[in-house]
């Protein structure tokens, strides 16, 4: 026997544990490396995948909760916001960059997060206003600020975290999307000392998004500065 | 329904890849249709809780969304890919909820981290083995090579940790999950022609 057929009658007894994930992680590293130049193996681990392809196929079929699609399908509308965002200057639209390039903050991050209602919660009608039990997912990639909204009834609340404290003179400043266009909220808040800030939602029929950006006292009739909080509403 | 969104369950899984890769959500949205309830299925039938089984659900769908662009039709179709990764997901999170990885892999290529058999018990795999029916082609097999196929795939054991629960030499497991894989195999081979 040669030294390659001895080395493939030592690796042939490991394929099919290979196959189905159980072999250690070093044991499996080595075995991959040894495939690589083995055609016999190679043809082995090719031919046994597709019985492990079909295990799942036998697994009792058990139906997800409808509120699993609306989370993973508000997770990926919010990233599809924030990746045309970057991809085809959106924010740059929606500030008529045309005629007002953007005013990036000093000494604010200005993050673009984008937030998964999955806790865009709808709370109960009752007077303990709680039911919701609110979770929110955050699935964008910038870290720090965490942004959540809540439903009670009619009432729509924003909460931000971990906001970093606004230069002199700015103020945070809330917008909704309607069928692409941006309204203001008209309403002005600040971060505590924790960096925490909320602020009540008019109504949110018919609302896509909800950003927030930081702006001159007193507000804007338009974003003037990229968004510090970007959420996807669930349709 | 939206122009595109028909438009797309009009296309393969392969097709919507692509779609999917440039942040498509109509795209993914039928991907979640087709395949959401096997993909929950798996996941529940490893991890036993509906509650986790969704964020392992989840997270594997995300993962989708976020790698579509990488995925590779030569190793294989995207369901197959798709259910490996809640494969992972799954396994990962049992390994965690026993204290023993707590760290989440999201690198699905990764080989997994293993954790000790000695700390495992003989209860606790055999909670995982019969947790659900033993279907399909697994069904197929004697018991003694179903329950190493089962440990394995759906409870995330490695071959030396099943040797030793199930108090058997580790050759003795190696040729069991050979000849199980093997006939579900030719079953499958069977099937075709």
């Amino acid at each position: 026997m040669t030294q390659t057929e001895h080395a493939h009658e030592r690796w042939s007894e490991d394929l099919a544990a290979y196959v189905l994930g159980a072999l250690e992680p070093e044991r499996a590293a080595e075995l991959e490396r040894h495939a690589d130049g083995c055609e016999s193996c190679r043809s082995q681990i090719d031919w046994l995948a597709p019985a492990v392809r079909a295990l799942p196929d036998g697994v009792k079929r058990v139906e997800p909760p409808p509120r699993l699609r609306e989370r993973v399908m508000a997770a990926v509308r919010a990233d599809a916001v924030a990746h045309e965002a970057r991809r085809s200057s959106f924010f740059e639209r929606l500030l008529g960059a045309a005629s007002r390039p953007l005013q990036p903050l000093a000494g604010l991050a200005a993050v673009l997060l984008v937030a998964a209602i999955a806790g865009y919660a709808i709370a109960g009608s009752g007077s303990d206003g709680g039911g919701g039990g609110a979770t929110t997912v955050v699935a964008g990639q910038a870290p720090g600020v965490v942004a959540k909204m809540v439903r009670e009834g009619e009432r729509s609340t924003l909460h931000l975290a971990n906001v970093e404290q606004l230069p002199d003179g700015r103020v945070l400043e809330a917008w909704v999307q309607r069928r692409g266009e941006v309204e203001p909220v008209r309403a002005l808040f600040v971060p505590d000392r924790e960096g925490r800030a909320s602020t009540q939602l008019p109504e949110m029929d018919g609302v896509e998004v909800v950003m927030v950006t930081a702006e001159p006292k007193g507000g804007s009739d338009s974003p003037t500065s990229s968004p510090i909080a970007t959420l996807a509403v669930p349709q | 329904m939206s122009v595109r969104k028909q438009r797309a369950e009009r296309l393969a899984d392969e097709e919507l890849m692509p779609l999917i890769g440039e942040k498509d959500p109509d795209a993914f949205e039928v991907f979640y249709d087709r395949h959401g309830g096997v993909a929950y299925s798996l996941a529940y039938r490893i991890v036993g809780e509906r509650a986790a089984a969704e964020d392992v659900t989840q997270e594997a769908f995300i993962s989708v969304w976020r790698s579509g662009a990488r995925f590779d039709q030569a190793r294989g179709s995207v369901r197959s890919w798709m259910l490996s990764i809640v494969r992972n997901r799954a396994i990962d999170f049992l390994r965690s909820r026993a204290g023993k990885a707590p760290k989440l892999t999201f690198d699905d290529d990764a080989i997994l981290e293993r954790r000790q058999a000695d700390e495992l018990t003989e209860e606790e795999a055999m909670r995982r083995e019969t947790a659900s029916e033993v279907r399909g082609a697994i069904g197929v097999l004697p018991v003694e090579q179903s329950k190493v196929i089962e440990l394995a795939y759906f409870g995330g054991f490695s071959q030396s940790e099943i040797a030793r629960m199930l108090g058997v030499p580790l050759g003795t497991v190696k040729g069991r999950m050979r000849l199980g894989l093997e006939k579900i195999r030719g079953e499958l081979a069977e099937g075709l022609a």
